[in-house]
């Protein structure tokens, strides 16, 4: 039977250990791990830190949609009206809502950790509670900017 | 190591790098707050208003200055974002550099593409690609 390597087994050579898991500190000691995904059970800020992380990833690609955008008023009506056209369709309106909601939810996470940053609202309690009041927040102004869109007759799908 | 630790009211302060980019972060994150606020406001005015409403909100010159200065912070916290993930979870210091390599030249393209029309739509200048041999 084959056995994974026990902690320190390793050689101290970090170019064979990329995960630094094995390699021993200056100390005697093995780097402690924190643990992964699966063995955490999920809490609010938990929750809080993931999705904006995500929310982050997300307005990376967004920005290629705005940058997209910039491109096409640039290049005259036709290329405009083009990609108005794209974005405008049920798929496009998709994608303008998705990047609402995480621009929405990284600006209202942001608020909070510079609050944090600030060193106020750093008990388990206010932390859970900023982190839902982000959410909330998050969720009032993409979907409320959405409906508001929608009743004035700017968009229609 | 073999310089002394330096306390600022009995907080260590970092004898490399971190501090600087920690203060950055945070820093282009205050200064995106009334930005992206703004740029709701800029969303909602632009939607539905077709090309002409479009040419006519970047003629404004607070329009499109804030645009810009909108884009470059944006760019370069998303620039610094990403780097932080990169870091997280890429291990291998070759594939690393090259990852981070990436994400910089991309940063970097939207950012000068992006002010390059901007700055084009502000001027009112002809749609591209006039000006560039066509």
């Amino acid at each position: 039977m084959s056995s994974s390597p026990l902690p320190g087994d390793a050689s101290n050579d970090p170019t064979t250990d990329q995960t630094g898991r094995f390699v021993r500190q200056p100390n005697g000691r093995v780097r402690p791990l924190s643990p992964h995904l699966q063995i955490w059970r999920f809490h609010t800020t938990m929750w809080g830190s993931i999705l904006n992380r995500f929310a982050a990833g997300a307005l990376s690609v967004g920005s290629l949609f705005i940058g997209g955008w910039l491109a096409a008023a640039a290049f005259g009506p036709d290329a405009y009206a083009g990609y108005a056209a794209f974005m405008g369709s049920p798929l496009g309106l998709l994608i303008w809502f998705g990047i609402t909601c995480a621009a929405a939810y990284h600006l209202t996470a942001g608020v909070r950790h510079l609050v944090w940053d600030a060193g106020a609202g750093l008990t388990p309690k206010a932390a859970d509670a900023l982190t839902v009041v982000s959410f909330i927040a998050a969720l009032v102004i993409s979907v409320g900017f959405w409906i508001v869109l929608f009743a004035s007759g700017k968009v229609v799908l | 190591m073999s310089k002394s630790a330096r306390f600022i009211r009995n907080v260590k302060v970092s004898e490399r790098h971190g501090a600087g980019e920690w203060t950055a972060e945070r820093l282009s994150a205050l200064v995106l707050v009334p930005l992206a606020l703004w740029g709701l406001w800029s969303a909602w005015s632009l939607s539905g208003a077709g090309y002409d409403g479009a040419l006519d909100w970047f003629r404004s010159p607070v329009n499109s200055s804030l645009l810009a200065v909108t884009l470059l912070i944006s760019v370069w916290h998303m620039n610094m974002g990403l780097k932080v993930i990169v870091d997280d979870y890429i291990h291998k210091p070759s594939s690393r550099t090259a990852l981070l390599g990436l994400i910089g030249a991309l940063c970097l393209l939207l950012a000068a593409a992006g002010v390059f029309f901007i700055v084009r739509l502000a001027l009112g200048s002809a749609p591209l690609p006039a000006g560039l041999g066509a």
